[in-house]
């Protein structure tokens, strides 16, 4: 069963309040007040000097796991919002392998599910690691539990444009970048079940279901959590904690309307000092659940994610701890 | 939900109508009055966006902080129905 083996998470100690935001992405100081009051940003992390490379090392050189099992890793998954980061010939997640003696690994990017392709290179990691494993096993080479493969996701994103620092009235993106290794088979945090909806026609670019989107929005992600809950033989009541996608604090607060669901067992801790972190915020609300002793061996808990740009995905996870 | 039944102040829900109806009309360059029968989204098209900044008003004009946790959307359909949250569901701000 697909497992997260460890999480490494960088948030840059630089912080800018939003208020500076507000020349540069032109937002008016109703727009402002609006995020800072009911959408609970108040600064995003920015990490001026560092580039996307220099981002993704940051979060990779915290993951311990890694040293000495480089040999292990089969995929490197890099999650991303953005469809394009880097002028070609550039491609700062090869770099980043090579850096990291991962040249043996297949890597690819992971991004047409906007801010749900996190969860989907959790899967797609677990899945690819599964088959592999089987196959393994039918010619008799297989190898399971501590020494078995590995992928790496990487997720992690420069705030490098308009698009990629503000969300129309929704939520303001800030710079960041999480590691996170998974194995087929492990023990720790696994993977009870993953359910997602891909709606193309909610498409930003034409604009023309933006009304609809707004409508459909909590129904459409509030049926993937409970999709996710059915298929892991679970209901809300057994969930610890919520890790959800840090859009903003009142879509979540009306989620919880929603879904009957206590809103302090959603972690919402990240929202107002880092907001959006693209992909990342699933392992950034991960490693702070860890810290703040919110989850115990056998607790269960619930990521959520919504991907909007170029349609719209809804996503969630659960997991053991 | 009449403002009695609620249980609400009647005098400060008619201040949060009077000056509902007010931002809402600017907000959404209406020339026609803004009434209390009027259903939020159906007949003025008033967006999740558009709705969040008539709270703000709200909360500026007659400084109150609205318990936005609790607001439940989809009960709110009329101008009326919102009234009623804010005139129960805020506190000096």
């Amino acid at each position: 069963m697909t497992a997260l083996e460890a999480v490494s998470v960088y948030l840059p100690p630089v912080r800018i309040p939003i208020e500076s935001l507000a020349g540069p992405l032109g937002l008016t100081d109703m727009q402002v007040k609006l995020f800072r009051r009911f959408h609970g940003l108040r600064e995003v992390g920015r990490d001026p000097d560092a580039s996307l490379y220099d981002l993704l090392m940051k979060a990779a050189a915290g993951l311990d796991a890694l040293r000495g099992q480089e040999h292990r890793v089969r995929y490197v998954l890099y999650a991303r919002t953005m469809p394009v980061v880097a002028p070609y010939p550039v491609n700062p997640l090869h770099e980043v392998c090579r850096a990291l003696g991962l040249d043996h690994a297949l890597a690819f990017t992971v991004t047409h599910q906007s801010c749900a392709s996190g969860l989907l290179a959790i899967d797609m990691a677990g899945r690819l690691l599964a088959a592999d494993t089987v196959l393994a096993a039918d010619t008799g080479d297989g190898q399971h539990g501590q020494a078995g493969p590995l992928a790496l996701i990487l997720s992690g994103e420069k705030a490098f444009t308009r698009d990629a620092q503000v969300f129309a009235d929704t939520t303001i993106f800030g710079e960041g970048s999480a590691a996170c290794l998974v194995s087929a088979f492990g023990a720790r945090d696994r993977l009870l079940a993953y359910a997602a909806n891909v709606r193309g026609e909610f498409d930003s670019a034409t604009g023309e279901n933006d009304a609809r989107l707004q409508r459909e929005y909590r129904p459409c992600l509030a049926e993937v959590m409970r999709r996710a809950l059915d298929e892991a033989g679970l209901t809300l009541d057994d969930i610890r904690v919520v890790l959800p996608h840090n859009v903003n604090v009142v879509t979540w607060q009306r989620m919880c309307l929603l879904l009957k669901f206590p809103l302090d067992r959603v972690l919402l801790d990240n929202i107002p000092t880092s907001g959006h972190v693209f992909c990342a915020d699933v392992f950034a609300n991960y490693k702070t659940a860890c810290e703040r002793g919110l989850l115990q061996p056998g607790d269960r808990y619930l990521a959520a994610a919504v991907g909007a740009g170029g349609g719209a995905t809804f996503a969630a996870m659960v997991f053991e701890h | 939900m009449a403002a009695q039944e609620a249980g609400l102040d009647g005098e400060f829900r008619q201040r949060v109508v009077d000056t509902m109806t007010t931002v809402l009309a600017r907000l959404l360059d209406r020339a026609e009055p803004v009434t209390e029968d009027m259903r939020l989204m159906e007949e003025l098209g008033l967006s999740s966006t558009f709705g969040l900044e008539l709270l703000l008003e709200l909360e500026d004009q007659l400084l109150i902080l609205i318990d936005v946790e609790l607001m439940d959307q989809d009960q709110m359909k009329t101008v009326g129905d919102l009234a009623t949250f804010v005139a129960g569901h805020s506190r000096p701000g």
